[in-house]
């Protein structure tokens, strides 16, 4: 791999709210978009609890005027991030971002660069791969609830992954990306467009960190996952904003025939974070596995809206969230399959699990079902409860102590998640992170006794 | 199954039957002050009560239907063109003989004075607004049992009534508990001393006979410490060429260890519009139990609730919901815990026929630091035709360590298999169908007392039947 | 003549020809067993006698005591008197046995007439004694959360119960241990007599040491390629599928 630095553009911060700065080179007709996306974040309304689609969240999280974007990194502050950003040992491409910025870019080989993979930067690819670019870039509106913040993201979006691969070539190794925050109120508008052809294999990995651990931030994503007939993509993210991080992701996923795209999102920083996940089976046999878990702590609020939208009969997807909730934290879960009319033989499943470790931690659970086909298989399931008094007790008279205990059995029980991945380098990557994030707790915990 | 005719129908042609009107008390067309002053002058309201007719009107023209989450087909309804209030201006008879020829002709078709005969402890007969009948068996009555229409009951028990009225349901729940709250008339005043066990169900009769009328009735039952009771309530309509509205709301209060169980067979005619608000509340270690069947109406929404005050308070929604052409079920159970150790249960079947839709619509609460509330909820739903709809729209909120809830949902439909199975056996398709319409209720109706489940079973099995060409 | 007879007949499922040109008849009293490999079509033909409208019967005839079976509806098959015991009998959730065979039973009847319900029971509950099943069974929900034996087993006690003029069992021993094949093949016995007839379909000869048929046929590829007595099951247990095959020179019936 050939390491390819950018340069660095000077240029000052601006609030969020004064519109787009217009720093960036873009074509014309990106522009206009970016116009014509402000126009709409300014017209639609702020959501409200009313809205059935934030039905239980914390909307008051959602004031943007503190947040600025742009701005440039210093040399030290380049030099720590690109330290700090170490995910996986081997990887087959690898981009990092801060604030927006390609700070660095580990290549593709040669080989698959003949192959026809492309592996570049979102305002290359608008210019170099014009075609392809813009048939999918934001071609899928946000159904769940933050059209607002898609617009929003699309009229500020200044840089993101393009990776496009073609019909037939599998790529081994994972792709790997970061986004940093840096600084007090800075923001990110992470953007990912994922394009596979006919019968190809991609795994991406997303890492989203803050250099700074406590200041407050905003984070904006979109990302957009195409797999073609018979293709396979997996997708991983791995959100580990600081903790006064207020964050935004919007996924679609559209599965054509015979392909499968399978997605985990382990949610573990942010103050707030919602995640849309929208999940379209338009080819007969195509199938989706939707996963993610979330370990919630003291006031965070995690905010999963997902939809499995069933176009074409006989498809299948499978959906299984869990989270793990201790001190004041709460989670929300609003979920729905949606069978629609002639997407008959469709197996639709949907199970989210709470496991709540203290008297104040809140879950909100909405499984929903609309089935407008028949010859559906179609359950869902929704439990929240906590941990077994016996399971626990069998552990200490193995002379395991209460605390240890408890993370073994919260760790079990997201465990299964992850091991749905079926990548033991990256299942055995995000069990490290859900073990740190306890473990930082009780050094926290240590800390603020002594 | 695919099949090209809807294989399975529900004939309600029971009910679809009517007599001309004699009206004499008839409030006119459309809904203001004057409507709702006109109500309270005929029925010599108590000022308390007229006030909060007042409120309830102010309440209900300020408030939006509730299109954003429910169904639009709300606003086909004209509030302007409906008849809030008709009667024929006479009390309530105790007996059979003294009731209007007509209208005794009626619930004589409907099969209610022989029902009473066999095996009820009384029975409340409502033909538009007011009760026509209503009357208790000496035995219960003497026991300090009372069973009333909700006009006498305010009346003539303000002391209990007032107590409770418009506290399990305040007159701003929702639009229509605040329209009902304006114009209500008839529904049932039910006390039971403590101690009290009612051995048989009373009954409520609700029949509408006129044409774009709205019927309002207000019912509140009180059962007093460890008493027992159970209501039936069943409702026709004939098949008018225009919609017509009914929104009633029904309280329950069960003291401490009291138990209710309320029993509702819905068979309105397939254009009424059925927006009905049902809640309970259960002290220490009472029971509030609903049976909730919907098998007729153009749009049913009802979510009949129970708020679990008291430790060890219990709670419980069984529905069963049929959707055939041209009708949505909307229906639902919401248990909101509020002391330790509640536990509630809710069971749903829906079955989907033709382009009939069903919908669960729940909400289980379970707020801060309570210890040991247990909820368990299934949801089942059974497609019968390609074109037919199932929706279920579960909202669960739980809070701290030490509870348990879950929810469980599925969708099903009879297979070809099955069908080809029985038919190998020698029974038709229709019958086939019949048959494992009822296989799907039948764990749920088994719960429901006898008297019932039978009747409720032979009127699935036999219209089902019947219907089938 | 009172039989089953099937003449020359066709299946095709899609635009596959899985039956060609079938032989065969069964006259009232007696047993015959159709044996043959996997993709024979044996279960193909049990499913088109009982009429599934998977299966399109392109040419030929069926006829059960002169009447033509393909002209009807399944149910009207059966109602007539045609039985078939599933290799796969469906779960039907929530209908019992007893509800299950009494609305059989009463589909039977003419209209106006009222099953009597104690004749029903008693009726019941003998054949139940005949098959060693308990009596708590017919409160269980049809095939439901049953095992391979009980599966096989219920549908034997509805073949008693519904006293059939010709039963076809596909592949009754499939999923039956020693015990469980004797029990069913004992009650397949016990109902054996000048009124009914049966066909037997099986791919192991082993069903036949306990129901002992009168007559064996040997299909292959969707057609008889050997009938003979008893001892052809032997014969060809001996030899195998292959033999039988190769034999297939001979007519096929005579």
């Amino acid at each position: 791999m050939t390491k390819n630095e950018t340069a660095t553009i000077e240029k000052q911060a601006a609030p969020i709210l004064s519109g787009s700065s217009e720093t960036r080179e873009f074509p014309d007709w990106f522009r206009e978009q970016q116009r014509a996306a402000w126009k709409q974040f300014e017209s639609l309304p702020n959501p409200t609890r009313k809205d059935q689609a934030w039905r239980f969240a914390n909307v008051g999280l959602l004031d943007l005027s503190p947040f600025e974007y742009g701005g440039t990194l210093t040399e030290k502050e380049r030099a720590t991030i690109l330290e700090q950003s170490r995910g996986l040992e081997e990887v087959a491409g690898r981009m990092i971002f801060a604030g927006d910025e390609l700070i660095e870019r580990d290549v593709i080989s040669d080989q698959l660069k003949k192959r026809g993979v492309i592996f570049q930067s979102l305002e290359r690819a608008m210019v170099e791969h014009a075609d392809v670019f813009r048939k999918h870039f934001m071609s899928q509106p946000a159904k769940l609830g933050s059209a607002k913040f898609a617009a929003l993201h699309q009229a500020l979006v200044s840089s993101g992954t393009f990776l496009y691969v073609p019909r037939g070539v599998e790529i081994e190794l994972p792709i790997e990306i970061f986004h940093w925050l840096n600084g007090e109120n800075a923001s990110a508008f992470p953007h990912l467009l994922l394009v596979t052809d006919e019968l190809a294999k991609v795994t991406v990995i997303e890492h989203f960190r803050s250099v700074n651990e406590h200041v407050p931030g905003f984070a904006c994503g979109v990302n957009d996952l195409v797999a073609g007939p018979g293709a396979k993509v997996t997708y991983v993210c791995a959100q580990n904003w600081a903790d006064n991080v207020v964050a935004l992701q919007m996924n679609s996923t559209t599965v054509d025939h015979d392909a499968s795209a399978m997605s985990l999102n382990l949610h573990l920083g942010s103050r707030y974070s919602r995640f849309e996940s929208l999940s379209r089976l338009i080819g007969e046999g195509g199938r989706s596995d939707l996963l993610a878990v979330a370990v919630a702590k003291h006031e965070q609020e995690f905010d999963a809206r997902t939809l499995q939208d069933h176009v074409s009969p006989h498809t299948a997807s499978d959906l299984l969230y869990k989270n793990a909730l201790d001190d004041r934290a709460r989670t929300i879960f609003g979920g729905l399959i949606r069978v629609e009319p002639h997407a008959h033989f469709t197996d639709a499943y949907q199970k989210v699990r709470n496991l709540l470790l203290s008297d104040d931690a809140e879950a909100n659970s909405m499984p929903g079902l609309e089935i407008l086909a028949d010859n559906v298989r179609c359950t869902h399931g929704a439990t929240s409860g906590q941990i077994d008094e016996d399971e626990l007790f069998y552990l200490r008279t193995r002379g395991i102590p209460v605390p240890v205990a408890q993370r073994l059995i919260v760790t079990g029980f997201l465990d299964e998640v992850v091991q749905r991945l079926d990548h033991p380098v990256i299942s055995g990557h995000l069990h490290r992170m859900i073990e740190e994030k306890f473990t930082k707790n009780r050094e926290n915990l240590l800390r603020r006794a002594g | 199954m695919k099949t090209e005719t809807s294989a399975v129908d529900i004939d309600r042609n029971k009910g679809d039957f009517f007599y001309p009107e004699a009206h004499v008390r008839d409030a006119g067309a459309g809904l203001s002050e004057r409507t709702v002053h006109y109500i309270s002058d005929v029925k010599e309201d108590p000022d308390w009560v007229r006030e909060f007719r007042l409120r309830g009107l102010k309440i209900f023209l300020e408030k939006p239907l509730p299109t954003h989450w429910a169904s639009k087909d709300l606003e086909a309804i004209d509030f302007d063109k409906i008849r809030y209030y008709l009667s024929p201006g006479t009390e309530a008879k105790r007996s059979w003989d003294e009731v209007p020829d007509d209208i005794k002709r009626t619930f004589e078709r409907l099969g209610i004075p022989e029902q009473e005969r066999k095996f009820l402890a009384g029975v409340e007969a409502q033909f538009d607004s007011e009760a026509v009948y209503s009357n208790i068996k000496k035995a219960v009555g003497e026991q300090g049992v009372i069973f009333v229409g909700s006009t006498e009951g305010l009346k003539n028990y303000p002391e209990i009534f007032r107590k409770w009225f418009g506290k399990v349901i305040p007159i701003a729940d929702n639009k229509f508990s605040a329209l009902n709250s304006a114009v209500f008339s008839g529904g049932s005043f039910i006390y039971v001393p403590p101690g009290v066990k009612v051995k048989h169900p009373l009954q409520a009769y609700f029949r509408i006979n006129a044409e774009n009328f709205g019927q309002f009735e207000r019912t509140l039952i009180i059962a007093d410490e460890g008493s027992e009771v159970t209501y039936m309530e069943g409702c026709t309509a004939p098949k008018f060429n225009t919609p017509t509205l009914h929104s009633a709301v029904v309280e329950l209060v069960a003291l401490k260890g009291a138990k209710i169980q309320y029993i509702t067979v819905q068979n309105w005619a397939s254009n009424v519009f059925n927006l009905v608000t049902k809640r309970g509340l259960a002290q220490e270690n009472a029971e509030v139990k609903w049976i909730d069947c919907n098998i007729g109406s153009r749009l049913t929404m009802k979510y009949p609730s129970v708020i679990m005050k008291g430790r060890k308070a219990r709670g419980e929604v069984l529905s069963i919901a049929l959707a055939n052409d041209g009708q949505h079920q909307d229906t639902g159970a919401k248990m909101i815990h509020a002391a330790d150790e509640t536990t509630s249960n809710i069971i749903s079947k829906s079955i989907s026929i033709g382009k009939g839709r069903a919908t669960y619509r729940g909400l289980v609460h379970v707020p801060k630091h309570l210890k040991n509330c247990k909820n368990n909820t299934e949801c089942d739903a059974l497609l019968i035709n390609a074109t037919s709809r199932t929706d279920t729209y579960p909202a669960i909120t739980v809070r701290g360590t030490g509870n348990a809830v879950q929810h469980e949902a599925s969708v099903s439909q009879v297979s070809t298999e099955q069908i080809f199975y029985m038919q190998q056996r020698g029974l038709t398709e229709a019958q086939a169908m019949s048959l494992s319409v009822n296989g799907f209720v039948n764990d749920l109706v088994r719960q429901f007392p006898m008297e019932y489940s039978v009747e409720l079973k032979r009127l699935i099995e036999l219209e089902m039947e019947g219907s089938v060409g | 003549m009172k039989e089953l007879s099937i003449e020359k007949l066709h299946i095709a499922v899609g635009d596959q020809e899985i039956v060609r040109g079938l032989t065969l008849r069964i006259p009232r009293g007696e047993v015959h067993a159709l044996m043959g490999p996997n993709g024979s079509g044996k279960s193909t033909l049990a499913k088109v006698l009982a009429g599934h409208p998977d299966y399109h019967v392109t040419a030929g005839k069926i006829l059960m005591d002169g009447e033509d079976l393909l002209e009807l509806e399944p149910d009207e098959r059966a109602r007539r008197g045609l039985f078939l015991a599933f290799q796969y009998p469906s779960e039907i959730p929530g209908v019992t046995i007893a509800n299950f065979l009494r609305a059989a039973l009463q589909s039977r009847l003419p209209e106006g007439e009222e099953l009597e319900a104690t004749d029903y029971y008693a009726r019941l509950y003998e054949k139940m004694e005949l098959l060693g099943m308990d009596r708590s069974f017919t409160s269980r929900a049809v095939n439901e959360g049953f095992s391979g034996g009980e599966k096989k087993r219920t549908e034997i006690l509805q073949m008693a119960v519904l006293e059939p003029k010709y039963a076809v069992l596909d592949e009754t021993d499939s999923g039956l241990d020693i015990d469980a094949l004797k029990t069913v093949a004992h009650g397949v016995n016990s109902l054996r007599g000048p009124d009914l007839g049966i066909l037997l379909i099986t791919h192991y000869q082993r069903l036949l040491n306990y129901i002992v048929p009168d007559h064996v046929h040997v299909m292959v590829a969707g057609r008889i390629v050997r009938s003979g007595r008893k001892e052809l099951a032997l014969e060809l247990e001996e030899r195998g599928y292959d033999w039988a095959r190769d034999a297939a020179t001979e007519p096929a019936y005579r």
